[in-house]
């Protein structure tokens, strides 16, 4: 089966994605939720953003994704971290989610990776 | 509760698993080849399980499976949702009218399976070249945007207060 081949997009805030955070790894396998705040027809570039942190994300191989400018996104993609360390998400899927309660992500997302932690200590 | 009946309390229960845990089920040996498969997950026996992601991969034969992926953020668990049931000796069996009622619904499964969709997965747990996997016996979309948050903490949730107790 040609699971292996997919990655699984390891769940982050936009606020862990900066140069000596863990996760910012060439290529890694990455699921972001942020709000739009711009994006380029031409170019195919989306800016979302969360609180304070922003992150480039490559549009341009979603399909049927309509993009309005204030509505919220999540996107499932892998990090090119260009030469100049900015870094932009080749996103492979994308969804409009607006009326999510982004408390209650960050929230759970915390619970998480706890709850993964106690897992591998315990098996 | 005897051993017996604690071993097998969450047996034929879809248990709501977050794709690492699904993942690292182990498949218990089965005495002969009637036993039905299942899996083991400290002590207890699973057989079906259910899971809710994005969509991440598809891969359509007509009228004989759709393979799919469900990536919910801990892990990528593979599905497959079988198509055949038209020309499958294993329905041969069946009253035509239940088989075809069976038939329509898997279509109607496929076809909402779209990359990038969230999908609410139930079925048996199987084993596929080494790899758990999910064979799927019915398919929500959701289109709530917090059903993928609602479905993990409930994991944790159902793991911290009735998977993971010995003592029942």
């Amino acid at each position: 089966m040609a699971s292996s081949a997919i990655k699984s997009g390891t769940l982050v805030s936009l606020q862990d994605i900066y140069p000596s955070s863990p996760f910012f790894k060439q290529g890694a396998s990455l699921r972001v939720t942020g709000k739009l705040q711009e994006y380029s027809v031409e170019t195919a570039v989306a800016i979302v953003i969360d609180g304070n942190a922003n992150l480039k994300i490559n549009t341009q191989h979603l399909r049927d994704l309509s993009f309005r400018v204030g509505s919220f996104y999540q996107f499932i993609g892998e990090l090119l971290i260009q030469p100049d360390n900015e870094a932009i998400l080749q996103a492979r899927v994308g969804r409009n989610v607006d009326g999510i309660d982004l408390n209650l992500y960050h929230q759970s997302l915390q619970l998480l990776r706890q709850f993964q932690a106690d897992h591998l200590s315990t098996t | 509760m005897d051993h017996n009946h604690r071993r097998r309390r969450l047996y034929n229960t879809h248990v709501k698993l977050l794709a690492f845990d699904l993942l690292s089920l182990s498949q218990t040996p089965s005495h002969s080849s009637s036993d039905p498969i299942s899996f083991s997950r400290k002590g207890a026996l699973l057989s079906r399980a259910e899971t809710v992601g994005t969509v991440t991969s598809r891969d359509l034969k007509p009228s004989k499976f759709l393979k799919f992926t469900i990536d919910d953020g801990t892990g990528c668990v593979g599905c497959v949702l079988w198509l055949n049931h038209l020309d499958s000796p294993y329905f041969a069996r069946r009253s035509p009218p239940d088989v075809r009622l069976i038939a329509e619904a898997a279509n109607r499964f496929a076809s909402e399976i779209r990359l990038g969709v969230v999908a609410r997965v139930r079925g048996r747990i199987t084993s596929y070249r080494g790899t758990v996997q999910i064979t799927v016996s019915d398919v929500v979309v959701e289109r709530d945007p917090n059903a993928e948050t609602l479905h993990c903490l409930e994991c944790m949730n159902l793991a911290r207060n009735c998977y993971d107790a010995s003592g029942l």
